[in-house]
């Protein structure tokens, strides 16, 4: 059964893989973290990227219209920012108990794929909690 | 800010040490010197966030601790038999322990006392180091005074107030406004919700800020401590917190 280490490994063998952390968007708090931190450390990319991260779950923007909206939370899956040199991928883990984690995955954009990346960290994030 | 007991745990975490830290809002367990689990009266356990929301039925965490609770290995017990993912059990169990410890390690709560030898039921999952934990602890303190600096709503029952324009909440808050009866404190009602304590005394902080929940006048009352079955089912040696909350009740009634 792939745990919060093996899944961030996982992550780390994507094409321009440069850093991954699963990360807590309320808190802020990073419950596991591989390779390097695109911020200052560890401890600050994760509270930065979780700020981003809320926003785009709580805020009214993002939330989904219409009357059949699915009532899942949150409702955002993934979340993508590209920078002049870099991806980053943001994909909310869905869990069946109360949880608000992420997993956040930082790639080169010389060499990373962002579609390849995107497919694979949702299926990583489905594992991680489907075993 | 620092809390008091950091040269103390900073200590424990040197020399490697195995065993519980017992305070007057909750504990850390300590393996080699890493913290493995974390419990308070506070925060809702992980049976609760596992038990709540249906994802394990109450016999099957009852069965788990059953089987494996005597050899301390219940975590991986429920992650063996398939009960749960690997990264479940860790998700969650990281939440809880981080949302317990930001309890035991409030600032000034009454004397401190470490246990060797100690171990908990649930067993290894993912070991953080003690100055993580701290860090967030304090990390998080600060997080709730940004948003609402009136640690009252933290303990008083949650009171809804009719909102003065159409103010935008998100799901989760909605969700904490609908158990807001006047009676249930934050705790009770992350109870209910099978949420962790701190995201929701944090969404109360927030409700309150934006005037949706009636922030207490004055200082709150002293919490009254809840009742002490854990830590009486725990530790069965005399425990200088416990007696200081009994007295504090004792005297509560005169």
């Amino acid at each position: 059964m792939p745990g919060i280490e093996k899944c961030l490994l996982h992550a780390m063998e994507l094409p321009g893989a440069r850093g991954a952390a699963i990360v807590d968007w309320i808190s802020g708090l990073a419950l596991g973290t591989v390779g390097e931190p695109s911020g200052a450390d560890h401890e600050t990319t994760a509270a930065e990227t979780a700020e981003l991260a809320r926003m785009a779950a709580e805020y009214s923007a993002f939330a989904p219209a219409g009357p059949d909206r699915p009532d899942k939370e949150p409702p955002v899956q993934d979340l993508i920012l590209i920078t002049r040199t870099d991806f980053h991928l943001i994909r909310f883990v869905e869990t069946t108990f109360d949880s608000s984690v992420f997993l956040h995955l930082w790639l080169d954009r010389d060499t990373g794929n962002l579609a390849l990346a995107r497919i694979r960290l949702q299926s990583i994030a489905e594992r991680l909690v489907l075993g | 800010m620092k809390a008091a007991l950091s040269p103390m745990l900073a200590r424990l975490a040197d020399e490697r040490a195995t065993g519980v830290l017992v305070r007057d809002r909750g504990a850390l367990y300590l393996a080699d010197g890493q913290v493995v689990h974390a419990e308070s009266p506070e925060a809702p356990g992980i049976d609760v966030l596992l038990t709540a929301c249906g994802r394990l039925p109450r016999a099957g965490w009852e069965e788990a601790v059953e089987q494996a609770g005597a050899r301390n290995e219940v975590g991986r017990f429920l992650v063996d038999s398939g009960r749960l993912a690997g990264g479940e059990l860790e998700i969650c169990h990281l939440g809880a322990l981080f949302d317990a410890a930001f309890f035991a390690l409030t600032p000034g709560s009454g004397p401190t006392r470490f246990r060797y030898g100690v171990s908990h039921w649930i067993g290894p999952v993912r070991p953080v180091p003690a100055a993580t934990v701290t860090r967030e602890a304090s990390r998080r303190r600060a997080l709730l005074a940004a948003v609402w600096p009136y640690p009252d709503v933290d303990s008083a029952p949650v009171v809804p107030r009719a909102p003065t324009t159409g103010r935008w909440i998100t799901r989760r808050q909605r969700s904490v406004l609908n158990l807001a009866d006047g009676v249930r404190t934050p705790e009770a009602i992350a109870r209910a919700l099978g949420r962790p304590a701190f995201p929701t005394l944090l969404d109360v902080r927030r409700l309150a800020a934006g005037g949706l929940v009636e922030t207490p006048a004055g200082p709150a009352p002293p919490p009254t401590p809840p009742a002490p079955a854990w830590v009486a089912r725990e530790y069965a040696a005399t425990d200088i917190a416990l007696l200081r909350r009994l007295r504090d009740a004792l005297e509560e009634s005169l």
